[in-house]
């Protein structure tokens, strides 16, 4: 009953850590998305960087955190919002500019203000995109946040690396597969809302 | 190394009661059509009315419901698909040459998969580069997309013939090539065609193609064979409005039978002629400050024949005479039937022929110039 | 370590890329099921391959695999069933068997494809490798743990830093390959 209630606990810490990094990287997110759609430079400048980042392995960023900032649950969420924060911007500014440019052509043609056709041409265009990337990130919090129990952050990370040291199996098991249990139900749910999402004419 | 070879002439291709349906729709409809060895056929109609559907049924790219294909008199199912293709060159519009071969690998493919060795395939290739007009070594090492449209259909041609085969299936080769282009090809290919002697069957809508370069002329219409003949049969005998209103019959050749070379010739201008005894250079000066694509040549009476700026081009890098590279032309006098005279032309492969009156040449004639002027 | 999980993610990988693709009744399920590996997360694959391979790098190398098919065989079995339609048309009509057709034009055609697919593995097996050295399977990765432990900030910023240039290069080196296949195989997009 004991190790249940932990587990519970465990787990809501765990998703608390994921989620407030992922709402944190989703609202630094966007003002960079609006700046990149107004200069195509620092366009650019944050994919070319957002690529490079990505090749970099996760525990390296979780490591680096700690000499930066030190360790804690701060730092934690601080990590996997960077880490969160270049597949949103990347997935939205693609899915901002993959759009028919005749499209955006007649748009402007028929007299939408530069807002006006970002609101009514490119967002609708770009939702399945933009959703991809929040499904992404939202699997990646959720691994990442294991991990971070390593620099002090808690939740079910904490039990499998303390499961580890001790040798303890109930332990491990206890902090992996609730992990485990909500990747899948992430992927799952995920993968039905996206269906759900994507305009029937991209439905094959 | 000897290729196994299904059959090493075609002496007949026979289609009998082919029917081939896509869902309710006829692709063919029985259709019946016999190619006879070292012909070109030509398959002509709408897009739609069965002609590459007929086509693909030859080399099996298509199995038909029912009805069978036959060459030499054996069926193709008798045949193994793969050996039964290989026997047969197959070129399209697409032109498809494989985008990560060189033009070498993409010409050589079959010969490797046959299992030549590599020196055998290179001079193979060259060969039948040269063949095609193009230089090997300028080409052989390229890639496709590094290619003109005209050139790449060339590799495709000589990847058509890379296994000497027999048959050809050609669909709509020249399509995509812009007019000036297609009537090069053409005239080349009615080159390699003569020499080569193949059989073939070759699908255009293009009836001016089809009247060059068809010996006969199958007209298709809603999966349909409507008629099939030589281009004179077709002119003069339509089976049905469809086949008159297709070789435009009608209009264009309403008096041709009545017609003598001498009423279609164009007046021979003396002062773009050559003399044979002429230096190449100076020749070429002539025919480059005229702005002339060909000359004749010709001295105060005797006619040698002509020369394009090409064969000029190729005396003077080479330092030989103007006569060695002159080539001889159909001689007509003014009063042999036009009918006659376009047939002549035709089967020596010429698009003009020189014209006598009192045996001083006098005027020529231009197979492409008869059709437009009688229009 | 690297070297020997990627060696046997692209054997694996473009095998049951070309498989799928001569069976594709299978396609859909083994890659939702290589889909589903891929959403667990990182640790937790690793630490669930403990009981079976014991500590150290056999568990990592194979946790490294596991996370490396999916990308390698889906862009593999993409490429292999999108060659355009022309050319395996024409090949068939020159008289290519079917597995001539496979492996001398819809393989080579698909190999930018297929290098892209790696580069994404490169990077991913380059992640679970330094995680390994949670479960003592040494390297870089456990400097790095040491360094936390041991709250040693030059330790962690040298290899932090080291780890991120390195992954780097090679997804670099990756993607030069991957882009002069893709410029020499001309008309891929």
């Amino acid at each position: 009953m004991v190790i249940t209630v932990e587990i519970l606990e465990a787990t809501l810490e765990h998703l608390f850590l994921a989620y407030t990094a992922l709402l944190i990287g989703a609202l630094v997110s966007i003002p960079l998305i609006l700046l990149s759609l107004y200069n195509a430079k620092l366009a650019s400048l944050i994919m070319r960087f957002s690529n490079l980042v990505q090749a970099v392995p996760s525990f390296a960023v979780v490591a680096v955190v700690v000499p930066l900032i030190g360790i804690g649950f701060t730092p934690a969420v601080i990590a996997i919002m960077l880490r969160v924060l270049l597949p949103l911007i990347k997935n939205t500014y693609i899915g901002l500019f993959n759009v028919d440019p005749s499209l955006i052509e007649s748009a402007k043609g028929i007299g939408l203000t530069e807002f006006q056709v970002i609101r009514y041409v490119r967002l609708p265009n770009a939702y399945p995109a933009i959703f991809a990337g929040i499904k992404f990130a939202a699997i990646l919090a959720n691994s990442i946040a294991v991990l971070t129990a390593l620099i002090g952050g808690g939740g079910l990370g904490s039990m499998i690396f303390e499961g580890l040291t001790n040798f303890n199996t109930t332990k491990i098991l206890a902090g992996t597969l609730p992990v485990i249990a909500i990747a899948l139900f992430l992927d799952f749910s995920f993968s039905k809302i996206e269906h759900w999402l994507t305009p029937v004419y991209l439905q094959k | 190394m000897t290729i196994k070879k299904l059959f090493d002439r075609v002496d007949s291709v026979r289609l009998e009661n082919i029917t081939k349906k896509y869902g309710e729709q006829f692709a063919i409809k029985n259709l019946n059509l016999e190619i006879q060895g070292g012909e070109l056929l030509i398959l002509i109609g709408r897009s739609g009315s069965g002609k590459t559907t007929a086509l693909r049924t030859i080399n099996r790219l298509i199995e038909p419901d029912s009805g069978t294909v036959s060459i030499n008199g054996a069926d193709v199912r008798e045949f193994d698909s793969v050996r039964l293709r290989r026997n047969i060159g197959y070129v399209i519009q697409n032109i498809g040459l494989l985008p990560h071969l060189r033009i070498s690998e993409n010409v050589g493919l079959l010969l490797k998969l046959e299992g030549w060795n590599e020196e055998e395939i290179r001079k193979r290739v060259r060969d039948l580069l040269t063949l095609v007009s193009l230089p090997p070594e300028r080409f052989m090492d390229r890639y496709p997309h590094e290619l003109s449209g005209g050139q790449q259909q060339r590799v495709g041609l000589a990847r058509a013939m890379a296994m000497d085969p027999p048959l050809f299936l050609m669909d709509e080769p020249f399509g995509a090539l812009d007019p000036l282009l297609r009537t090069q090809l053409q005239d080349e290919f009615f080159k390699i065609k003569k020499e080569l002697g193949r059989t073939i069957v070759f699908i255009t809508h293009d009836i001016n193609e089809a009247f060059r370069l068809g010996d006969r002329i199958a007209i298709m219409n809603n999966a349909e064979l409507i008629q099939v003949g030589t281009p004179e049969e077709l002119i003069f005998s339509p089976v049905s409005d469809l086949v008159s209103e297709i070789v435009d019959s009608k209009r264009k050749y309403r008096h041709i039978d009545t017609l003598k070379v001498g009423d279609m010739m164009q007046p021979l201008a003396r002062e773009d002629t050559l003399d044979p005894g002429m230096s190449a250079e100076s020749a070429l000066d002539l025919m480059v400050r005229k702005g002339l694509e060909f000359a004749f040549v010709m001295g105060k009476s005797e006619v040698s024949g002509r020369v394009c700026l090409n064969d000029v081009l190729k005396a003077r890098t080479r330092g030989i005479e103007l006569k060695e590279v002159t080539r001889a032309l159909p001689l007509f006098s003014s009063d042999t039937t036009l009918i006659e005279a376009l047939a002549k032309l035709k089967s020596e492969g010429e698009s003009m022929g020189l014209v006598l009156e009192d045996n001083e040449p006098a005027g020529v004639l231009f197979s492409d110039r008869v059709l437009q002027n009688l229009i | 370590m690297f070297l020997v999980a990627l060696f046997f993610s692209i054997l694996i990988g473009v095998f049951i890329g070309i498989f799928t693709y001569r069976n594709p009744k299978f396609a859909a399920p083994v890659l939702n099921g290589l889909n589903v590996v891929e959403s667990v997360p990182d640790v937790a694959l690793l630490v669930l391959l403990l009981p079976i391979f014991g500590i150290g790098t056999e568990p990592t190398i194979v946790a490294s695999i596991l996370y490396s098919l999916l990308p390698i065989a889906r862009n593999t079995y993409t490429g292999l069933s999108n060659v355009p339609r022309v050319y395996i048309e024409i090949a068939e009509a020159l008289g290519l068997t079917q597995r001539e057709v496979l492996f001398q034009v819809r393989f080579p055609l698909s190999l930018p494809l297929i290098a892209g697919g790696i580069r994404i593995a490169v990077v991913f097996t380059m992640g679970v490798v330094t995680l390994g050295g949670l479960i003592a399977a040494g390297g870089l990765g456990a400097a790095l743990q040491n360094g936390i432990q041991l709250y040693d900030m030059g330790t962690i910023l040298v290899t932090g830093a080291w780890v991120g240039f390195l992954a780097v290069l090679l997804d670099g080196i990756a993607g030069i390959i991957e882009s002069t296949l893709k410029a020499r195989y001309g008309t891929w997009s």
